[in-house]
């Protein structure tokens, strides 16, 4: 009997464990004895097994009221004063370590106000589009091209609004929009009939009566039946309404687009300005109603230029419908393919898709069509909510490291407390109670900054977020998130602090705060590492902007004036460029409707050689049309051939085409050859030097400049660097022509670097994002690092005396701490490496990832916390020993 | 009558804790009304009658007296009190009177 185990012997042990929860103090022990004694009795009789059963059978017959656990009022009391003990314990402690106090809160609320924002900006970015009645049956269409050169765009041909709507009667109601700067959608000159001054305004489109109702759209005055089912109706938003007729009433009222006297438009109704969480923000709808860009087209399959919105009927099934919608491209686009002889028709009715995107995903856009939308990056959302995460665990291991190293201070508490009756319990208790204290602090001071950095972070963002003070929902959330990070970051360090045995502590045996120290080590290699992930990322982003920005595009993008609304010139527009030639500051000048940056027009052509149209595939390419004087002012470079000659009568069909389409089209001779894009026949008498025309993202396309006179955009080459007085002569000369137009200008590198605004602003917030990280960091070094001086302070006195110089003291004390940083450097940047080759995928034109940014982010953050530690270290270096000393 | 009404059962406790004198404890007492009354007696219900008597003031406890055969545990030891001696000796005197007030007549009947 003696040689078994104790467990063996005993009756189960969950029975045992079990009366002890269930039963009160006054009688768990002594009943636990009797059922032991009258176990051992019956185990000698009857046997283990029964014996057991019955010792069962005892502790379920004890479960009656009298044996309960009861709770006795009179702890209530008690437990109200050791809370009062543990606030004032905690008040205590944070006025008498008033360094330690602040930099935990401080860099506790850098991390939550950072978190907070990207809170709100995630949930602004998220909340899009959500807020339609009938918001789950709504769909946009889009083209699905499977092939090798796959894509996904929104623009179809005019018929389809109406084919989906007659064919399939799981469609409720169908409508089109023309977003793009097309005809007159994109800016205009704007004004009412009975005024003569215009101004010029953007947010046209064109739309269909039945999108009104499909979108919701609300009216403020008019109605979505009919606001716009009228020829020649056009919509205003609330603020343009107010804008052009302040307290009047504006429906019915007519307005004149860009001079055009002979086709006014009447306001059919004014609708409430889109919500911010729209995709749509546009100011003023015209009319699809009886609208023909030209003969045949409303009925024509060759031209792709809207975008078809459609409401299903409820319960229709959007993913079977789908796959129907195939049918259009067999019934419809096949046939007119056919016709036309186009050889590409074999491989559309290979790759060739329909497809449904649910309006509610149009802005973050995980489908991945492309349109004219400025979208949110659903990546972004998810790295910057990631990083605001990490931000806020640096802050909270600051919290545990100092804790955990200030725990010899506490050490004594702890034991005296255990010695007069406290159990771990209570303990536990109290330092969480102690780090909720300091989180529900650095919440208010999170909240109050956030309300103090909102405007930076809109104009950084490019968003209008705002502290939800009136929701319900805002002021309890606050408080649980002060709750779960007061208690997460408080764990650990409540568990050591409260594991203090008392006997060790009183005796003084505990050493101070080392026990710990690898696992604080740790945290430091991973604040670090994440900070040198996040500086690295930062380089990277800087680098390429840089790269985007000053690298050689094709095209010389400085010291050109672009003066905007020249169509509106009319006849004068060849008079108005001789006189701006006149002008002393002005090196040349061009008209035309297309340059190489956003926001002028873009058209989609296909090319094929001549005569090769029934054999060849096309090549989709771009046809602009520019004047003699293009290619020279924006320093394009003619490698082959010439540039146009307008003393030539001939090159009114003469093309200089890109180096992309001479290599797509496959050309032999490149000069004198004769292309087609199936309206007319164009001779090649240059070719132009690849130049960058859309985004970087992309490999530059195909491109065919033809030559004609005229355009909406005079691109004036200044010589002067006096820009004030130039724009001035430049404005002189336009209100000669123009009086009761507005001068309106910009300059070409300012809208080339407006393409890439994303780009700067994504590398904007990210070096917020760094320098916070990095600053919670040091925060948590600089403390660390006091810490230390103060705990080795006897043994740097010691050495003084002895003779270490204070270059050898200072040695001593960083070195530990710069080993941590390489460490994190080594951790960091294999992680940085890949993090960034990620995101350069998306560039065609991208920098390579060099080794000096890495050696370079290496330096900074060594050189940064090497600075964080040496005040700390050269103060205990340069102190005289003897005081120190002197004191023992 | 509140408080100071004793049950057959509690009664028959008491009782045996004063017969145990210095060593009445739960598993005791048990034995001891086993022993005495002949029929099996729940363990929960002595106790349960311990905690209402001590509740009445009859009885104290203290603890105390571990051996190891109940794993080191104290028992909870309990002695009667000047109230619960007094509840003792009331109810032996009601009984003793009713007992008195019973015609001979009624014992010797029985006896035919």
């Amino acid at each position: 009997m003696k040689n078994k185990t104790p467990q063996r012997e005993g009756p189960p042990r969950w029975a045992v464990r079990f009366f002890r929860w269930y039963c009160n103090d006054h009688l768990s022990e002594a009943a636990l004895g009797d059922f032991m004694e009258l176990y051992d009795r019956r185990r000698a009789a009857i046997g283990k097994r029964k014996a057991d059963l019955l010792f069962i059978g005892n502790v379920v017959a004890f479960l009656q009221p009298f044996a309960l656990r009861r709770k006795r009022q009179s702890y209530a009391l008690n437990e109200l004063a050791m809370f009062e003990n543990y606030f004032k314990i905690a008040w205590r402690t944070m006025a008498r370590q008033k360094m330690y106090t602040s930099i935990t809160i401080g860099g506790l609320a850098l991390g939550l106000a950072t978190c907070l924002v990207i809170f709100l900006y995630i949930r602004r970015e998220l909340s899009f589009d959500k807020n339609y009645a009938n918001g789950a049956r709504l769909y946009r269409m889009y083209n699905d091209f499977r092939g090798p050169d796959a894509a996904r765009w929104t623009s179809l041909p005019p018929m389809v609004a109406q084919i989906v709507k007659t064919d399939y009667p799981e469609v409720e109601k169908s409508g089109r929009l023309i977003p793009q700067k097309w005809q007159q959608a994109g800016s205009n000159l704007f004004r009412r009939e009975d005024q003569v001054e215009n101004l010029y305004e953007e947010g046209f489109v064109y739309a269909d009566n039945e999108l009104l109702d499909i979108l919701e759209i609300s009216f403020v005055s008019g109605s979505r039946e009919n606001a716009l089912i009228k020829p020649n109706s056009i919509v205003l938003s609330k603020r343009m309404a107010d804008k052009y007729f302040p307290g009047e009433e504006a429906i019915g009222k007519t307005v004149i687009l860009n001079e055009h006297k002979d086709t006014p438009y009447v306001i059919g109704g004014v609708m409430a300005d889109f919500a911010a969480d729209s995709h749509l923000h546009y100011d003023f709808l015209l009319t699809l109603t009886g609208v023909e860009f030209w003969p045949g087209e409303q009925t024509s399959w060759c031209c792709w230029n809207y975008d078809t919105y459609v409401r299903l009927k409820p319960g229709a099934d959007a993913v079977a419908l789908q796959k129907k919608l195939t049918a259009i491209r067999d019934n419809y686009l096949m046939g007119y393919l056919a016709q036309t002889g186009d050889q590409s028709a074999a491989e559309i009715k290979l790759h060739h898709f329909l497809g449904l995107q649910p309006v509610k995903n149009i802005h973050l856009n995980p489908e991945k069509v492309e349109d004219e939308l400025r979208h949110g990056d659903a990546r972004y959302v998810w790295l910057f909510g990631g990083i605001a995460v990490f931000i806020l665990l640096l802050a909270c291991i600051n919290f545990i490291n100092l804790s955990t190293a200030k725990s010899a201070n506490r050490a004594k508490e702890v034991g005296l407390r255990k010695v007069v009756g406290s159990v771990r319990g209570y303990l536990i208790r109290q330092f969480l109670t102690e780090s909720l204290v300091y989180s529900v602090v650095s919440f208010v001071f999170g909240v109050l900054l956030v309300t103090l950095v909102m405007p930076f972070f809109n104009s950084l963002a490019g968003t209008e977020l705002s502290v939800p003070w009136q929701t319900v929902w805002f002021i309890p959330l606050l408080a649980a998130a002060a709750l779960v990070i007061g208690v997460f970051a408080g764990l650990y360090p409540a568990f050591y602090l409260s594991s203090f045995k008392p006997a060790e502590v009183l005796k003084g045996t505990v050493s101070k705060g080392s026990k710990s120290s690898g696992l604080r080590s740790a945290l430091v290699v991973f604040q670090f590492a994440t900070s040198i992930v996040l500086i690295i990322g930062t380089f990277i982003i800087y680098k390429q902007m840089n790269f985007i920005l000053h690298t050689k595009v094709g095209f010389d993008k400085d010291q050109v004036v672009m003066v905007q609304g020249t169509n509106t010139l009319r006849k004068q527009q060849e008079t108005f460029k001789e006189e701006l030639l006149q002008l002393s500051e002005v090196e040349s000048a061009t008209l035309s409707d297309y340059l190489p940056v956003a926001g002028t027009n873009r058209d989609q052509n296909t090319f094929w050689k001549e005569g090769k149209q029934r054999e060849d595939i096309g090549v989709s390419g771009q046809i602009w049309f520019v004047d003699a004087d293009y290619i020279h002012t924006l320093g394009m470079k003619v490698v082959e051939g010439r540039d146009f000659d307008k003393r030539l009568a001939s090159d009114s069909q003469a093309v200089v085409i890109n180096q992309a389409m001479v290599k797509n089209l496959g050309l032999k001779k490149h000069l004198g050859e004769r292309i087609t894009n199936g309206n007319g026949v164009f001779t090649v008498v240059g070719v132009v030097e690849n130049f960058n025309f859309e985004s970087m993202k992309g490999a530059i396309r195909p491109l065919c400049l033809k030559y004609a006179n005229g355009g909406s955009i005079a691109a004036v080459k200044v010589k002067s660097h006096n820009l004030t007085s130039t724009l001035a002569s430049l404005a002189k000369v336009w209100n000669k022509f123009m009086p009761h137009q507005p001068f309106r200008y910009s300059f070409l590198d300012e809208s080339y670097a407006r393409m890439y605004e994303d780009v700067s602003r994504t590398g904007k917030i990210l070096t917020c994002f760094a320098t916070l990280a990095i600053i919670v960091a040091c925060l948590g070094l600089f403390a660390l690092s006091s810490f230390m001086v103060e705990q080795r302070g006897k043994e740097i006195s010691i050495r003084l005396v002895m003779g270490a110089t204070t270059g050898s003291i200072f040695q001593l004390l960083t070195r530990n701490f710069v080993k941590l940083v390489l460490i994190a450097l080594v951790i960091a940047a294999p992680l940085a490496w890949y993090m960034t080759q990620k995101w350069l995928e998306d560039y065609a034109y991208k920098i390579d990832v060099t080794w000096d940014v890495f050696v370079l982010a290496g330096v900074v953050s060594v050189i940064i916390a090497l600075f964080t530690v040496s005040y700390q270290s050269i103060r205990a270096a340069m102190a005289n020993p003897a005081n120190r000393l002197r004191s023992e | 009558m509140k408080g100071t009404y004793l049950g057959e059962f509690e009664e028959l406790v008491l009782l045996a804790v004063g017969i145990l004198f210095d060593d009445a404890y739960g598993l005791a007492i048990v034995d001891e009304l086993e022993h005495k009354t002949g029929r099996p007696i729940m363990m929960s219900a002595v106790h349960k009658v311990l905690v209402r008597l001590e509740d009445k003031g009859y009885l104290k406890s203290r603890m105390g007296g571990a051996t190891q055969v109940r794993g080191g545990r104290d028992k909870r030891l309990y002695t009667l009190t000047a109230a619960g001696k007094k509840v003792l000796s009331q109810s032996r005197e009601l009984r003793n009177s009713m007992w008195r007030e019973v015609p001979k007549i009624v014992w010797e009947a029985g006896a035919l």
